[in-house]
C-alpha cells in the first residue's frame, strides 16, 4: 500500500509559552480533500507550516507520501504545491515573469493547462505585481500552485480576496484535481466551500484536533434539530432523553435531539403533531457547536441530564 | 430620538488629546529629529577631529606653506572637494576638508529621510489608515515636510554645538559666528535634498525610484559643481547647483550669509510642489506614468541565484561604481598625499630604506577607508538575505523543491564574488589612477592591496551569516555593531595605547597596512577561515530553525 498523502505523528509546536499545536495526528489518504476548520488562531497555519517544513516541530514529525518533512524536505516538495492565504510576491516582476520563474523552481509545469488556468482565472499576466489587487495576486499564485500538477495540493485560505465567480473557478479546479486522484488539504474559512470540496473534515481548536470525519460521521456526532406544531398545546418535552435546547412559541415547539430520536417519536405521538420537520445541522451548525461548546454546555447542562 | 440615542457615540471625546492634524508632523519630526541629531553629532566630531588634526600636524608656518604649494592649485582635487582656499589657517584648512564631504552626506540624509518618511510611510500602507481618517493628501505631505524640517534643525544645532566647542580651542579659534554659518551651510544642504527627496517622492512610484532620481539630481548637482571648480573658467556654474551654493557661503573663511537666500526660495518652490503634486495624485501611485504593464515577458533569470543578482544589479552597480571612483580619487591623489607623508625626512628616510614610494605609503594608510566601504558592501548582502526572509519572498522558494541549504549559500556564494570583485575593482582602479599620475605603484602590489581589504569585510559577512541562523530579527545590529567594532578599535588603538588583546580582535587591525607592506596571507588565512566557520555554522543552524518573518 503507498504511503499517506499526509501523515502527522503527535505534531506540536510551542512559540514560548504558546502552545499553537498540540500533539497533532492526523492522515490524508491518496485522492482524499480534507478540509480544515478552526477560529482564528487554532493552529491551521502552524500546522501546514510545519508540514512544508518552514517550521521545526517542537516534538512529532510528520511525512509527505511517506517522505519526512525535515530530512527529505526538497523530495516531499517535488510531489505538493502550495498556496498561501497572502501572496508575498516580487513586486517588479510582472505574472508571466512570476510563473515562469517559480514554475523553474518547481521544475515541472503544465503548460497547456497554465494557458487554461490563465483564461479561467481571467488573469492579466502582463501586469506588474505591485500593480495587481489582492484578489489577483492571490490568482497568481492559485495558478502557480495549480499549474504544476502536483500530487498533492496544501492550501491556506486559498480563496481570500477573490470574487464569488473566481472562487467558483477554483471549486471547479479542486474537483478535477481531486478527479486526477490529487489530495488537497485545504484551510478555510468559507464552510460551505469545505462543505462542497472536502470528503473529510478536520476541526482545530486551540492547538488541537477536536474532531475528525466526513460529514456523516460529524453530523452523526452532533444533534438534530426538530420542529413541531401541534394542535393544541405543547408537551412538556423536558424529560424525553436526548432532547436540549427547547424553545416554544405559541403551538411550535423547537429542540435538538442527540442520540435516538425514538423517545421523542413515542411521546409526540400521543400528542397531537399537526407538523412535523427536522432537519441535519449544516456545518456551520456544527462548527459553531464546536467552536462554541463550553459555552453551550454550560448554559444547558442540566437538560441533557 | 435615534438621533439623540447616537450622539454620545458620534460626539464621543478623542482617545488621545492629541489633535489628528498633527499627528503626521509629530512622527516625522520624532524620527527625523533622532536621526538629524545623530548625524549631526558625527558631522560635529569630523569637522573637530580635522580641525584638531591640521592644528597638531601643521604648527609651523613652513609646513602650511608646503602644504599650500601642494595642493593651493590643484585643480584635479579642486574638482573634487572644491578650491583650497586659506588653507594655511585652521579655518581654511577645516572647511577645504569639510565642506564638500559633509554637504553631500548631508544630502544623502536629506534623501533618505524623506524618501522614508513620505513614500516609504505610504508604501507600507501605514499612511492609508491616517488618510481614511481626517487628514488629506495635502495635508500628510505638508506635515511630513514640517516634521522634516525639524530634523534638518536638529542636524542644525547639534553640529553647531561640536563645533562652537572645539571653535573656542587656542589651537583650532572658529569664532561663533563661523562655526553657526557652517553649521547653517551643511543642514541647509541637507534641507535642499530632503526637499528634493520629498519632490521625488510623489513623482515616482516607490520609495526606491524616489531615490534613484534623488540621487541622480545630487550626481548632476556634484558633476557641475565639479566642472565649476576644475579651474575651466566656468566658475559661473557654480551658481547653477545647490551643491554649488553651500560653497560660495565660503562659511569658515569669509562667510556671506546672502547666499542663504537661493537655497530659502529652492526650499520653498520645491516643498509647495511635493504639496500641490501630494493633493494631485492617488494614492500608491506616483505622477509620473508607470509602466506598470508588461507587453512582453522579459527574459529574466529563472533561477533563485540568477534573480538575485538581477533584482540586486542596481544596488551592485552603485556600489561597483562607487569602488572604481574612489579608488581612481586615491590613485590619482596618491603622489602628492605621499610626498605630504614624506615632507618629514625621518620618514623619507625610513620608507627608502624599506623600498617603498610615498605613494604606496599614502594608499596603504587611505586603503582603511576602501576597507570599510566593503564591509559596508558584506552588511548590506547579508541584510538582503534576511529582507529575503522577513518580507515573505524566500517562503515562495522553500515551499517549492529547493533547499534552505542552497539558498543560503548560494547567497554566501554570491556575496563572496561581490567582495572579491569589489577587492579586484578596487585594486586596479586606484593603480590607473595612479599610473595616470605616474605615482611608483605596482600593479601587483595594488591588486593584492585590493583583495586584501576584501578579507575584513569577507568576517563580517561571515559572522552575519552566523547571526541570520541563530539571531534573525537581530542581523542588522550585529553586523554594523561588529564594522563599528573593527573601525573604533582600529582608530583609536593607533590613538591610545591598548591592550593587544583588543586590537586584535579587530579584523581591519589584523590586515596589513598594504601596498605599503606585503599582504599578511597567514593572518588573512585566519580571518578566511573564521569567516568560513562562522558562515558553515550557520548553514548548519538556519537549516534547524524556524522560517521568521518580521
Amino acid at each position: 500500500m503507498s504511503a499517506p498523502a499526509i501523515a502527522a505523528f503527535d505534531l506540536a509546536k510551542n512559540f514560548g509559552d504558546t502552545h499553537a499545536l498540540q500533539g497533532l495526528d492526523l492522515q490524508v489518504e491518496e485522492g482524499q480533500i480534507v478540509g480544515c476548520l478552526g477560529p482564528n488562531g487554532a493552529g491551521k497555519t502552524t500546522m501546514i507550516r510545519l508540514l512544508l517544513g518552514l517550521l521545526v516541530p517542537s516534538r512529532g514529525r510528520a511525512e509527505i507520501f511517506g517522505l519526512d518533512t525535515r530530512r527529505q524536505t526538497v523530495a516531499a516538495h517535488r510531489r505538493l504545491a502550495y498556496v498561501p492565504g497572502e501572496a508575498n510576491l516580487w513586486p517588479s516582476l510582472s505574472g508571466a515573469e512570476t510563473l515562469r520563474l517559480l514554475g523553474n523552481v518547481h521544475g515541472q509545469v503544465d503548460l497547456t493547462y497554465q494557458a487554461e488556468l490563465i483564461e479561467r482565472f481571467n488573469l492579466d499576466t502582463t501586469k506588474r505585481v505591485r500593480a495587481l489587487s489582492k484578489g489577483n495576486r492571490q490568482k497568481l499564485i492559485l495558478v502557480a500552485a495549480l499549474m504544476t500538477r502536483a500530487e498533492l495540493l496544501i492550501l491556506d485560505e486559498p480563496t481570500s480576496g477573490l470574487d464569488p465567480l473566481m472562487e467558483q473557478a477554483f471549486r471547479q479546479c479542486i474537483l478535477e484535481a481531486k478527479e486526477r486522484g490529487q489530495s488537497v488539504l485545504l484551510s478555510s474559512h468559507i464552510l460551505s466551500e469545505v462543505e462542497a470540496l472536502c470528503d473529510r473534515i478536520a476541526i482545530l481548536r486551540s492547538g488541537a484536533l477536536v474532531e475528525m470525519g466526513t460529514m456523516a460521521q460529524l453530523r452523526h456526532l452532533s444533534a438534530l434539530t426538530v420542529e413541531a406544531t401541534f394542535e393544541v398545546d405543547v408537551p412538556d418535552v423536558a424529560k424525553v432523553p436526548g432532547v436540549s435546547m427547547i424553545e416554544v412559541q405559541g403551538r411550535t415547539l423547537r429542540c435538538q435531539v442527540r442520540g435516538s430520536i425514538e423517545p421523542l417519536l413515542a411521546m409526540l405521538a400521543h400528542s397531537g403533531v399537526q407538523e412535523l420537520l427536522s432537519h441535519e445541522p449544516s456545518l456551520e451548525e456544527l462548527f459553531l457547536s464546536h467552536y462554541g461548546a463550553p459555552l453551550v454546555e454550560a448554559t444547558h447542562g442540566p437538560d441533557e441530564k | 430620538m435615534a438621533r439623540t440615542k447616537n450622539s454620545p457615540e458620534v460626539d464621543a471625546t478623542p482617545v488621545t488629546s492629541n489633535s489628528p492634524s498633527t499627528v503626521i508632523a509629530r512622527l516625522s519630526a520624532r524620527t527625523s529629529v533622532r536621526a538629524g541629531v545623530g548625524w549631526g553629532l558625527v558631522f560635529g566630531f569630523y569637522v573637530a577631529t580635522q580641525a584638531l588634526t591640521y592644528a597638531t600636524t601643521y604648527k609651523t608656518a613652513a609646513s602650511r606653506h608646503i602644504l599650500v604649494q601642494e595642493f593651493g592649485n590643484n585643480a584635479g582635487i579642486s574638482a573634487l572637494v572644491g578650491p583650497a582656499i586659506r588653507i594655511d589657517t585652521v579655518p581654511g584648512f577645516t572647511s577645504w576638508k569639510c565642506l564638500t564631504v559633509l554637504a553631500i552626506m548631508g544630502a544623502v540624509w536629506g534623501i533618505l529621510t524623506s524618501t522614508k518618511l513620505t513614500r516609504g510611510e505610504e508604501d507600507a500602507g501605514r499612511w492609508e489608515l491616517l488618510l481614511a481618517g481626517r487628514v488629506t493628501r495635502r495635508s500628510a505631505a505638508q506635515q511630513a515636510l514640517v516634521g522634516m524640517s525639524a530634523g534638518a534643525l536638529g542636524l542644525f544645532v547639534s553640529t553647531a554645538l561640536i563645533i562652537t566647542a572645539v571653535g573656542h580651542s587656542s589651537k583650532v579659534n572658529i569664532g561663533v559666528g563661523s562655526a553657526l554659518c557652517f553649521s547653517l551651510a551643511v543642514a541647509g544642504g541637507a534641507l535642499m535634498f530632503l526637499v528634493i527627496g520629498a519632490l521625488c517622492a510623489q513623482l515616482s512610484t516607490s520609495r526606491r525610484q524616489a531615490i534613484s532620481f534623488a540621487s541622480a539630481v545630487l550626481g548632476v548637482s556634484y558633476a557641475i559643481r565639479m566642472v565649476a571648480d576644475s579651474g575651466s573658467g566656468l566658475s559661473w556654474l557654480r551658481w547653477i547647483t545647490p551643491l554649488g551654493w553651500i560653497e560660495e557661503m565660503r562659511p569658515l573663511t569669509s562667510p556671506r550669509l546672502w547666499v542663504l537666500a537661493p537655497v530659502a526660495a529652492l526650499v520653498a518652490v520645491l516643498g509647495a510642489g511635493t504639496i500641490l503634486l501630494a493633493g494631485r495624485r492617488d494614492v500608491g501611485a506616483g505622477t509620473l506614468p508607470d509602466r506598470s504593464t508588461l507587453s512582453s515577458v522579459r527574459r529574466l533569470p529563472t533561477s533563485p541565484w540568477g534573480l538575485a543578482v538581477y533584482l540586486s544589479r542596481g544596488t551592485l552597480l552603485a556600489w561597483g561604481g562607487s569602488i572604481v571612483a574612489y579608488g581612481l580619487l586615491l590613485g590619482s591623489i596618491a603622489k602628492s598625499g605621499g610626498k605630504m607623508i614624506t615632507a618629514s625626512s625621518s620618514l623619507r628616510n625610513d620608507f627608502a630604506r624599506l623600498g617603498i614610494s610615498g605613494a604606496e605609503a599614502y594608499l596603504s594608510v587611505a586603503y582603511l577607508l576602501m576597507a570599510v566601504v566593503l564591509s559596508f558592501v558584506a552588511v548590506g548582502q547579508v541584510n538582503a538575505a534576511r529582507k529575503e526572509e522577513s518580507g515573505g519572498l524566500l517562503e515562495n522558494l522553500l515551499v517549492r523543491p529547493f533547499s534552505r541549504v542552497s539558498w543560503l549559500t548560494q547567497r554566501i556564494a554570491l556575496a563572496t564574488a561581490v567582495l572579491a570583485l569589489g577587492g579586484v575593482l578596487a585594486g586596479l582602479s586606484t593603480w590607473v589612477g595612479a599610473a595616470r599620475e605616474h605615482a611608483d605603484v605596482p600593479l601587483s602590489s595594488m591588486f593584492d592591496a585590493g583583495l586584501n581589504v576584501a578579507v575584513p569585510a569577507l568576517l563580517i559577512f561571515g559572522v552575519g551569516v552566523l547571526a541570520l541562523a541563530v539571531v534573525p530579527r537581530m542581523v542588522s545590529v550585529v553586523t554594523y555593531a561588529v564594522l563599528v567594532w573593527f573601525l573604533l578599535v582600529e582608530i583609536l588603538g593607533s590613538v591610545v595605547t591598548a591592550n593587544h588583546w583588543i586590537l586584535d580582535l579587530s579584523g581591519y587591525h589584523q590586515m596589513a597596512a598594504a601596498p605599503a607592506v606585503a599582504v599578511n596571507w597567514s593572518a588573512n588565512a585566519v580571518m578566511i577561515a573564521l569567516a568560513v566557520g562562522a558562515a558553515g555554522l550557520g548553514v548548519l543552524r538556519f537549516n534547524r530553525r524556524d522560517v521568521k518573518g518580521e
